[in-house]
């Protein structure tokens, strides 16, 4: 185990720097952005705002300083779990933050479970009508953007069928159209990836012969092919699901699905800089720590990568 | 294994969806509940000066505007002028409760105007306490309770401070409402048909009936009011039911209009708004500082079509500066001529520009209105005309401005309430922030002074008069021309009556009733 424990300790440097250098970005990125944020905010419905009430702005939102030392604030604030205050309400972003991560994450969640149950689906049985139902379905919805796709669910399931609601997250089944639309689109990548490794443990010699020795064929799937088939789906699996978390921005906003992606778009059309700036942190932290989770799994699951 | 897996990966799918069914009817109408949807939420908080937009009836302004943005009684049921303008008093309702059960006096009103001045500048998600704030307080002395009534105290005349001060900028609540730092203490405590019973942020805001109303108790004691960001999503959640109707600004696109309207089911209401889509004129530099070549312009340009079709008939053609719902302020006489073969000649003798000319749109516009198809129309009609031209669309158009790299400049402006004073001395006189930032370029000393005077001019005759003189000599130097007078439409079932929208996009919730 010390070879995973190097492995731990390896990742969890390289880790810290690319948060590190994913800070610097996020914060440049934000600052430089083309606008006087100050004017922005105060030009609410249609009104030019006074210069005088744009100084003073910029003075309290402490945009006249210069940028290193605004970095350097915001850098020691955002360790120490403080995101800073909206531009828009003065609401304390962090509180905001976590508030809508559960959302977010449960729609992620639900779209995993849809991603992962089709591809293996798809894998396990390529052949089968329900395998070549699956791969078509999402080849053609992953070749869709998302928004068309979930416009088209919306129309027809829950204005033509009225089976399901058109947005929100409080009446019962509302997760699934916003869950089917995101995950359809992950399915078409894991199933690609998770077949065709799937299919190449198959033909090797040592789950041949547990075949041959008389190991009933699910043993021979789970025990021996998935775990050799694995690494590149868990890989795949771990970016996936940051690709989800992020692409939740689009569906969210579509679904009223009150989670930080809707929070971010409309921090973007309202250039709430720290809302934005706390929603590319975040989930670029999530998206670098997903990876690295991925990596141990990997690690773990797959001995070959443990050699130094 | 295999079969097992291929039947219970769709089992469980299936189950998924079908564990949704049969349970959507957690919108939908019933008696004395109504819900509703909007584009954007119409609560801000208890850090926003307002807590909730006026639309919500929370709370109610001293003074509101009508449809054609006239000063209307609300609070306030009557004002007078005293002092040449520099004086003026206003009678409150009588029998009038707060929420809470405390009467509402003018000790109170007095409270709210001070908390207004003691926080600005401040941000808020509607209206910012800046520019409105100051062309309704910027020339206040005082402003005190006297004997029931409130008086302002003026440094100099001010001849329509009731239209103002009408909406936001003269809402009431109670004192108690506000904590020391001037925020919200815990929800906002007003006089009007609702209270704000539950807020989730983002999502919904829950009104119910108030029982201390001192006015008829509205036709509904429940109304919900869902936030849905998406154009798409929200006709969506109309036509499955989930909602009754949709208001506030933007509630529907101009292109999702006649698709709603003929439905059967839907009964929309086009009203007026006072916002209005404007060509600015960069007249800093050729080819636009040459006054031939601004009218060539505005010759070429097919108003209607731009109304009627791009904007779906959700707009009327533009002709005066002051759109009609500015009422008899507005110029009738002006008239916006299109005429394709005048422009093609002055451009010919005012000689061709060797250069595009730059149509400048912004991106965070474009969502909401067809800008990118409507600056495309001019662009054809400019090239027609012997102007040749390009469309840029910029995120940053203030930055793209102030650098002067732009020609013309396509936008949507409003008045945050019935004040025609602000447009003219905001926009276009020769100090004011967009002109001389923008560089417009515009200095014109007669301009100024009819401003000047008709701010403090108090007969409302010789007021109008001067108003009508500043669109027409607007009318002759083009720095900012009126493309199009947009309306707000908004939307409920047949079931529900009363939809009332004032020019700026308020529906009074507290009028909803349920009709045949």
């Amino acid at each position: 185990m010390d070879l995973v424990l190097n492995v731990v300790l390896r990742r969890a440097v390289e880790t810290l720097l690319v948060l590190l250098v994913l800070s610097v970005l996020v914060f440049l990125l934000t600052s430089l952005a083309p606008g006087d944020p100050a004017e922005e905010i105060l030009r609410r419905g249609g009104i030019q705002p006074t210069a005088g009430s744009v100084a003073a702005l910029r003075a309290e939102l402490g945009l006249d300083l210069p940028l290193p030392v605004r970095y350097v604030q915001w850098l020691s604030d955002v360790v120490r779990g403080d995101l800073g205050l909206s531009y828009v309400d003065r609401s304390p972003v962090t509180a905001e933050i976590v508030s809508r991560l559960p959302a977010t994450l449960r729609l992620a969640g639900a779209a995993a479970l849809v991603a992962a149950g089709l591809a293996l689906l798809a894998s396990l049985r390529p052949r089968g009508l329900g395998g070549r139902v699956v791969t078509a379905v999402t080849v053609v919805v992953a070749s869709v953007p998302p928004y068309i796709v979930g416009v088209l669910m919306i129309s027809v399931v829950a204005v033509g069928l009225r089976a399901l609601p058109t947005g929100g997250d409080t009446a019962a089944g509302a997760v699934v159209l916003p869950a089917l639309t995101l995950g359809l689109a992950g399915a078409a990548t894991l199933t690609r990836l998770l077949r065709a490794d799937l299919a190449q443990a198959l033909a090797l010699p040592f789950v041949r012969l547990a075949a041959a020795k008389g190991l009933s064929p699910r043993r021979a799937v789970t025990v021996h092919a998935l775990r050799v088939a694995a690494p590149n789906a868990i890989m795949a699996g771990g970016a996936a699901l940051a690709d989800l978390v992020a692409g939740a921005v689009v569906v969210e906003t579509l679904f009223s699905w009150p989670g930080v992606g809707q929070l971010a778009i409309s921090a973007i059309r309202q250039r709430d800089l720290p809302v934005v700036q706390a929603y590319v942190l975040v989930i670029g932290a999530a998206t670098v720590l997903l990876l690295a989770l991925a990596d141990l799994c990997v690690a773990v699951a797959d001995p070959r990568v443990r050699r130094p | 294994m295999r079969r097992r897996a291929a039947v219970v990966v769709p089992a469980m799918l299936l189950g998924m969806v079908l564990s949704g069914c049969g349970d959507t009817a957690e919108g939908g109408q019933d008696a004395d509940r109504l819900t509703l949807a909007a584009p954007r939420d119409l609560v801000a908080g208890p850090q926003d000066p307002y807590f909730t937009h006026q639309t919500l009836r929370v709370w109610e302004p001293l003074v509101s505007v009508d449809d054609k943005l006239r000063p209307v009684p609300a609070l306030a049921t009557a004002w007078e002028s005293g002092d040449g303008g520099r004086r003026w008093t206003f009678t409150l309702r009588e029998g009038v409760r707060f929420s809470d059960g405390t009467a509402l006096n003018a000790e109170a009103v007095v409270a709210s105007v001070r908390r207004f001045l003691r926080i600005a500048p401040r941000q808020s998600a509607f209206f910012s306490l800046d520019a409105g704030m100051e062309a309704a307080y910027g020339q206040l002395d005082e402003v005190r309770a006297d004997g029931g009534r409130v008086t302002f105290v003026l440094r100099r005349p001010v001849a329509d401070l009731p239209g103002r001060l009408a909406g936001f900028y003269s809402m009431v609540q109670s004192p108690k409402a506000f904590a020391a730092s001037g925020d919200f203490a815990a929800n906002p405590v007003g006089t009007g048909p609702y209270t704000l019973a539950r807020w989730v942020k983002g999502q919904q805001a829950e009104l119910a009936a108030n029982p201390h109303y001192y006015g008829t108790p509205p036709a509904y004691k429940k109304i919900v009011v869902k936030v849905i960001p998406d154009a798409n999503a929200r006709v969506a959640a109309l036509r499955a039911g989930e909602v009754d109707g949709l208001i506030d600004k933007g509630a529907l696109l101009s292109g999702q209009v006649a698709a709603v309207a003929a439905d059967s089911r839907f009964r929309v209401v086009r009203s007026p708004s006072a916002l209005t889509h404007y060509l600015t004129f960069n007249g800093s530099r050729e080819p636009f500082s040459d006054p031939r070549l601004r009218e060539a312009a505005e010759l070429a340009i097919d108003r209607r079509t731009i109304a009627g079709k791009l904007l779906a008939g959700t707009a009327k053609p533009g002709a005066a500066f002051l759109s009609p719902v500015f009422g008899d302020l507005s110029d009738p006489g002006i008239a916006a001529a299109y005429d394709p073969a005048k422009a093609r000649a002055l451009v010919s003798a005012a000689g061709r520009p060797a250069s595009p000319v730059t149509i400048l749109i912004s991106s965070a516009e474009t969502g909401q209105f067809p800008y990118t198809d409507v600056a495309e129309v001019l662009r054809a009609a400019f090239e027609q005309a012997g102007l040749p031209a390009k469309v840029t669309v910029a995120e940053a158009t203030k930055a793209v401005m102030e650098a002067g790299d732009y020609d013309v400049f396509l936008s949507a402006y409003s008045v945050p309430n019935g004040d025609a004073d602000y447009l003219f001395r905001r926009f276009l006189r020769s100090d004011a922030p967009w002109n001389v930032e923008r560089r417009l370029g515009y200095r014109n000393k007669e301009f100024d002074t009819l401003v000047d005077q008709a701010s403090t001019e108090t007969d409302p005759a010789r007021r109008r008069e001067l108003y009508r003189q500043l669109q027409r000599l607007l009318a002759a130097d083009r720095p900012m021309i009126p493309i199009a007078y947009q309306d707000n439409p908004v939307v409920t079932i047949t079931g529900v009556g009363g939809v009332v929208q004032n020019a700026a996009y308020v529906v009074d919730l507290g009028k909803l009733t349920p009709s045949g």
